[in-house]
């Protein structure tokens, strides 16, 4: 991120989280947490749901936001669908021909 | 030698892929009522959906994000929010509506009722989107689409006037017992029916879905200027039908049967099978398209994983949105709601949530932050402008005329 200017509204707000490696879709930044402690502020976390994401975790940011979320699970609801409903229908596992 | 197989068989797929349901009843309603003196709306819509698809495949094709994610970013939360519930719901709507008119099509080829045809249809739109590959759809669809061609041939062989077809071209203007006020709605109506939002939301999301890059924008641009306006050749061949039948005679077109009819009495038969076929995929086509753009809208807007170029349990949520959308379909067309009118109304809604679809893609098609340097240009930028505005104006005035005009009675 040298050089290159980022507006916190404009570049993180409402972006798409995306898992750096998979390239997984994880949902998107609602809000942005800044740490005003230091003389310029930083962004200290990103907000999705009810998930804070810290500013380490953000791995790269262009059209979207990457990241490696080390410890937490963003993908609950997506699961919770494909453990109860989706997963059980046959198929769900396979690519399409 | 591949290439340019690629570029025809897009161009083909884009043809056959054009015309859905709301194209085939209004073009013929249109055509029943007014003749050929709606023509140039066709015209208008064609160049405005060009317009906007290639600048929505060039985001795709740049930065990677289709049109529903952009929506959100540039729209925000609340506002995006709202952009959603009216995409969503006149996506649905045209979704109600494409399933009737596969039902209504197994009615035609038959005799069985269409109520019965219905959740098999819906429930063939779920298999083929649980089962087939995306590359697949729209191949298939699309090319047995183009027997709609089918309609041109019709036109031809009822040995119409030209001139006075020409003419009401020449002269668009409300003739007989029609108002300034029912040719406006139907204006709208015809403008919604080229322009539905859906089309811009797969169209980006398929982009997506097939992993455009940079190098496919000449195949995606090939596809969007020569086949969109062929597609709508094919619209003018629908209303040309009917103007001929039915204009004379005063009648209006009231069911898919009628707007089959001009096949059947100027080719017989044969006419008739081919017509039946190509409205069965033309709709069937676009029920698969709307409904995999009820899952894209959603699950753009929350960030939710989506598309079928993942397994469907790792796209869980996409797939269960899919699911309810053809389950409600089934509910509301069991009401024995007319699917013709469904699709009369669902235009007109589409297009008044014209707006917040087509903006944002203005917008983001000019930020070199996504785009690099494929930008728009000035011209492509003074053209979209005067589109964004007659969108507006198309959105503002369809309820009001849509009240004042009875829904254009």
């Amino acid at each position: 991120m040298t050089g290159k200017i980022l507006h916190a509204q404009l570049h993180l707000m409402d972006r798409q989280l995306i898992e750096y490696r998979s390239g997984a879709l994880l949902g998107k930044v609602d809000d942005v947490e800044l740490d005003l402690r230091s003389e310029i502020p930083v962004v200290a976390a990103l907000i999705s749901g009810h998930q804070r994401i810290p500013a380490a975790d953000i791995a790269e940011i262009d059209s979207a936001v990457k990241i490696t979320p080390y410890q937490l699970n963003l993908t609950k609801g997506d699961d919770w669908v494909e453990q109860h409903l989706i997963g059980k229908i046959p198929g769900a596992g396979n690519e399409t021909e | 030698m591949k290439k340019l197989l690629a570029v025809t068989l897009g161009i083909l797929t884009a043809i056959g892929g054009f015309v859905d349901i709301g194209d085939l009843v209004t073009n013929a309603l249109v055509g029943a009522r007014f003749g050929m003196r709606l023509a140039w709306v066709v015209v208008v819509g064609v160049i405005g959906i060009c317009l906007y698809a290639e600048m929505s495949g060039r985001v795709v094709a740049m930065s990677g994000r289709p049109v529903f994610d952009l929506i959100r970013e540039r729209l925000g939360r609340r506002t995006g929010l709202f952009a959603l519930i009216a995409s969503f719901l006149v996506t649905l709507l045209t979704l109600i509506a494409e399933i009737g008119g596969v039902a209504l099509a197994f009615e035609l080829a038959s005799g069985v009722n269409y109520l019965l045809w219905m959740p098999l249809a819906a429930i063939a739109v779920w298999l083929v989107i649980w089962r087939v590959k995306f590359s697949h759809l729209e191949k298939v669809f699309g090319l047995l689409g183009l027997l709609l061609i089918v309609f041109a041939v019709a036109l031809w062989k009822l040995g119409p006037n030209w001139g006075q077809l020409a003419h009401q071209v020449t002269h668009p203007v409300p003739t007989g017992h029609e108002t300034w006020l029912t040719y406006a709605y139907y204006a709208i109506a015809l403008f919604g029916a080229a322009m539905t939002p859906y089309e811009v939301f797969f169209f980006s999301s398929g982009g997506v879905e097939e992993k455009w890059s940079r190098n496919d924008l000449g195949t995606e641009r090939a596809n969007v200027y020569l086949g969109f306006p062929l597609g709508g050749l094919l619209s003018l061949a629908i209303a040309g039908c009917t103007a001929v039948l039915y204009l004379p005679a005063g009648i209006k077109v009231e069911t898919l049967g009628q707007v089959t009819l001009p096949t059947a009495v100027a080719l017989g038969k044969l006419g008739l099978a081919i017509v039946l076929v190509g409205v069965f995929a033309a709709t069937f086509g676009a029920a698969l398209e709307t409904a995999l753009s009820c899952g894209y809208t959603i699950a753009q807007y929350f960030g939710w994983q989506w598309g079928k170029f993942v397994r469907p349990r790792q796209a869980s949520r996409f797939h269960l949105i899919i699911v309810i959308c053809l389950a409600l379909s089934i509910l509301v067309l069991l009401t024995a709601v007319d699917p013709v009118k469904v699709t009369e109304y669902s235009v007109v809604f589409a297009a008044m949530a014209l707006p917040l679809t087509y903006l944002p893609i203005l917008i983001i098609a000019n930020d070199p932050d996504y785009m690099g340097e494929s930008t728009n240009g000035r011209v492509l930028n003074f053209l979209a402008l005067i589109y964004l505005g007659l969108l507006l104006l198309a959105s503002i005035a369809a309820i009001p005329l849509m009240i004042v005009t009875k829904a254009g009675q």
